[in-house]
């Protein structure tokens, strides 16, 4: 009877600290003006930036004809399993891009010559959402006046404007961002994008009408959701989704490192006109 | 609360009000989190150079030598748009010039602080030059000499040029004013200050309260590292880019050798200007420490973006010129 009372007991008490620590888990950390607070070093763990739809996982980016399967790129072959592209689930929600027919032609031209057109490849800015999703971390400064994200890849930086900017001025790389608050979803309309950048390494691509919509939306102190809708009616048929997951770097690791890649594309870009 | 409380916690606010008002003391804001508010959008757009003219012999300056030196400023200005003269063509084959001054953003002023103007950023030594140690110059010469006239490899040419941070030491640290992009964004969240350089988009982030990482990491505009001193923002930075050791502007020329600790302090004097201080500690470029100030002024100016490298055909440019004519 007595076994029987610490059992129930102790059981109880389990059952309270664990339901406790779920709902400790869950809680939305407040920041500047009660709202979540953004703030921190995120990163994704996810593919999106070889291939936002799904892919198993192959030997280059770039492949050429093989005797039996296609080969890597000569210029990418000596890198090995290096140069090589892991397998991904596709983030794209309903899982295809809805290009029209002539769009997706460029697009699978833009894939087969990745190596000349991935501006990736040549260190220029990333542009949005791309630079959400890169296997490199941002960090976001979120005050009461200010939402600022600093980005790892080629030091690619963003202001968002918190009181409406009126229409872009110039085109540019990052576009120009005007962010907002539904509820607790931290809402960014980006647009004025030029069409020099791509969605990920795959030839995903868009014009200049691009414009993006973010949802940045805590689950809890350490991921957020992210959604982007994805809107150029001349090469879609429809509005786009992407959706996934930001993880907040802890510890040490929390600390946002610098890739400022542009020296080294220099003998890529340059490289042809050195002296002899 | 009683009437005789309120009575005095009413007066003892009166007395502060009245004493803050009075004494002209600036009361800083805090942000959300309990720090000084260094936030906003700021320039050192300005006519005074780092070191002081040979013309001018002190520090401060009268209205009337800094209205003199500003006309002369915007004769040059005017020579620069119209070196031919008002309407002018150059003759086929002549100099078209580089950029006018639609490009620029040279200021208007000199620096004024406490009510003076300025001949120079630097305040000490006091003669407002650079404390060279001319031996270290001599040896760096060469490659200083080559940037500006060889253009056998890209890495040889000046880093605004290669478009990897501004000309000069627009990024810092020390931040110093150049003749274009001069703006700079403050955002700060709980144990960073970040500090966004127009010229080259980058965002210098300082660590509060933290420590300098291992000597092997040198990032472009440095490791820094910060902490508050009543509401002054102490920045230290150490482990510049080896590549960052010599900056060249049109406006000052400058070493950084390996081992230079700069120290910054960001104080905010009015909602509408941040007094900016910085000492460099080099003693292999300098016989002394090196001393400077100027203000980094408010502006309602939208900062654009800075694509450099992106649109970068000077580069190529340069050197398939080169290559050309050593062709001919």
């Amino acid at each position: 009877m007595r076994n029987s009372f610490l059992k129930t007991f102790t059981s109880l008490v389990g059952t309270y600290f664990l339901f406790q620590s779920i709902i400790l888990a869950d809680e939305i950390p407040i920041g500047p003006n009660g709202k979540p607070n953004l703030n921190g070093v995120w990163q994704v763990m996810n593919r999106a930036n070889f291939n936002l739809e799904a892919h198993s996982a192959s030997a280059a980016m770039q492949l050429v004809e093989g005797p039996v399967v296609p080969l890597p790129h000569p210029d990418i072959l000596a890198l090995g399993s290096v140069g090589s592209v892991p397998a991904g689930l596709s983030v794209v929600v309903g899982d295809t891009i809805p290009y029209k027919k002539n769009a997706l032609k460029k697009r699978n031209q833009n894939r087969e010559d990745w190596l000349n057109r991935d501006p990736e490849i040549k260190c220029y800015l990333p542009g949005v959402p791309r630079a959400t999703y890169m296997p490199y971390a941002f960090q976001i400064f979120h005050s009461e006046e200010a939402v600022f994200f600093a980005y790892e890849y080629a030091g690619a930086t963003r202001n968002i404007y918190l009181d409406y900017p009126g229409e872009p001025p110039v085109d540019s790389w990052m576009g120009q961002s005007w962010g907002y608050w539904e509820g607790n979803t931290f809402v960014i309309e980006a647009k004025g994008f030029n069409n020099q950048t791509w969605l990920d390494r795959s030839g995903n691509y868009h014009t200049e009408n691009l414009k993006v919509t973010e949802r940045y939306t805590l689950l809890n102190d350490h991921v957020m959701d992210y959604e982007a809708l994805i809107e150029d009616e001349e090469i879609f048929t429809r509005p786009w989704k992407i959706k996934m997951n930001l993880y907040k770097k802890v510890g040490d690791d929390a600390q946002l490192q610098q890739f400022k890649c542009v020296e080294f594309v220099e003998e890529l870009i340059y490289g042809e006109w050195r002296a002899k | 609360m009683g009437n005789g409380v309120q009575n005095s916690f009413l007066i003892f606010i009166t007395f502060i009000t009245a004493t803050t008002v009075f004494s002209g003391e600036y009361s800083v804001k805090k942000t959300w989190f309990g720090d000084p508010d260094l936030q906003g959008v700021w320039t050192n757009a300005s006519l005074t150079t780092l070191e002081r003219p040979d013309h001018f012999k002190t520090l401060e300056i009268t209205d009337e030598a800094a209205e003199y030196a500003k006309k002369a400023s915007e004769e040059m200005t005017e020579n620069l748009d119209n070196p031919y003269g008002q309407g002018e063509t150059p003759e086929s084959g002549g100099d078209v010039g580089g950029y006018n001054v639609a490009w620029m953003d040279p200021g208007n002023d000199f620096i004024r602080l406490n009510g003076k103007y300025r001949s120079s950023i630097i305040t000490y030594p006091e003669n407002g030059k650079l404390p060279r140690r001319l031996t270290r110059w001599a040896i760096e010469g060469p490659s200083i000499y080559r940037m500006f006239t060889r253009a056998d490899h890209p890495e040889e040419r000046s880093l605004g040029e290669r478009c990897i941070v501004g000309f000069g030491s627009s990024g810092g640290p020390p931040m110093l004013n150049v003749l274009y992009n001069n703006h700079y964004q403050i955002v700060q969240s709980p144990g960073y200050v970040m500090i966004m350089v127009e010229m080259n988009h980058d965002a210098r982030i300082v660590r509060l309260n933290s420590e300098h990482n291992p000597n092997e990491m040198r990032p472009w505009l440095g490791d820094s590292i910060g902490w508050w001193e009543g509401e002054t923002l102490v920045v230290k930075t150490k482990n510049h880019h080896p590549q960052q050791k010599f900056r060249a502007a049109i406006r000052h020329q400058i070493l950084m050798m390996e081992g230079a600790e700069v120290t910054e302090r960001f104080t905010r004097t009015s909602e509408n200007e941040i007094l900016y201080e910085f000492e460099v500690d080099d003693k292999k470029a300098y016989r002394d420490v090196w001393k400077g100030e100027m203000p980094l002024r408010a502006t309602d100016e939208k900062i654009y973006e800075y694509a450099c490298h992106e649109g970068n055909y000077a580069m190529a440019n340069i050197l398939a010129g080169a290559r050309a004519e050593e062709n001919q």
